[in-house]
């Protein structure tokens, strides 16, 4: 049998046309969280975000959620953003909250990639997929 | 609101009858179809086999991908493996993608080590019990000294700890 098993989704709307918001999830057999971040397109900064934990291990772990904050201000686009959030979101505060803001920001570039190429096929359907996205270039 | 973008992932350890540890990664999202499958030996938690699948749209770097990942093979899941991981499987931007996978098949199999500790600490009845149970656990796992906020300098679970 499966003695441990983790599952992450991360889904990504468009609220506007400089912000995407992503809303992740991590459930696995020790801990369930939730986090729901807004991020600048133009410049990848984020600019919100909030979490929820659900399941987790001890009673100082509630502590790492305003920790969060400190996300705010910074961005998707620098060099080692995701060494970033790992210090200061996971050291600092939850490891697992980190991972799942890093997990929205892996998606952040594939996320604009798709949704221009299902715009592309909107008005072209039968657009030559994998040629468009060898020549996408974020807008 | 319509999401225009989704990513499922789930990792799963399957302990196996001749000891080792299965470990199977699975990424789905509007683009991308991935897989990657280790089997790993205790107790030095060498990885002795590593298979990778891409389908969908691979990215640059990735088209060997089923090749490159046999580089791990030998690795054990124990100190400096994310500069090891890194450095084995590391270059073209592509590739990182499959080093961070493997990295999250050995996070897997440290927490499928983790549960049952985690386990017996719940079954205890007052909270000065569970208290001491924690410290116990960061007392074994010297890793987990300053790794979050539970095991920071001032966190309560580490007063009069001198770690």
């Amino acid at each position: 049998m499966i003695s441990f098993n983790r599952s992450q989704i991360i889904g990504a709307e468009f609220i506007d046309d400089d912000t995407i918001r992503f809303n992740g999830s991590q459930t696995d057999h020790i801990y369930n969280m939730e986090i729901n971040m807004d991020v600048r397109i133009s410049d990848g900064e984020i600019v919100k975000i909030e979490g929820d934990m659900k399941r987790y291990t001890n009673f100082v772990c509630p502590q790492a959620v305003p920790v969060l904050q400190t996300a705010v201000g910074m961005s998707l686009r620098t060099k080692d953003w995701d060494k970033a959030i790992m210090k200061e979101i996971g050291r600092k505060g939850c490891e697992h909250f980190a991972e799942i803001v890093i997990e929205c920001g892996r998606c952040f570039e594939q996320a604009l990639r798709s949704r221009d190429l299902y715009l592309a096929l909107c008005t072209d359907p039968g657009l030559d997929q994998e040629a468009f996205l060898e020549n996408w270039q974020p807008a | 609101m319509i999401v225009k973008f989704l990513r499922n992932k789930v990792v799963e350890v399957e302990p196996r009858k001749d000891g080792t540890l299965r470990v199977s990664w699975r990424l789905t999202d509007d683009l991308l179809k991935m897989e990657v499958n280790l089997v790993v030996q205790p107790p030095a938690l060498e990885i002795i086999e590593a298979t990778a699948e891409l389908g969908r749209f691979v990215p640059k770097g990735l088209e060997d991908a089923s090749e490159i990942i046999e580089d791990v093979e030998g690795v054990n899941i124990g100190a400096g493996l994310r500069k090891i991981v890194r450095g084995v499987l590391g270059g073209p931007e592509g590739q990182s993608l499959l080093s961070e996978a493997v990295l999250e098949c050995c996070n897997a199999v440290i927490l499928h080590f983790t549960r049952p500790g985690l386990e017996i600490g719940e079954a205890l009845e007052t909270d000065e019990e569970r208290l001491e149970a924690v410290r116990a656990m960061v007392k074994s796992s010297p890793r987990l000294v300053r790794s979050c906020i539970s095991f920071q300098d001032d966190s309560p679970i580490m007063k009069g700890l001198d770690l």
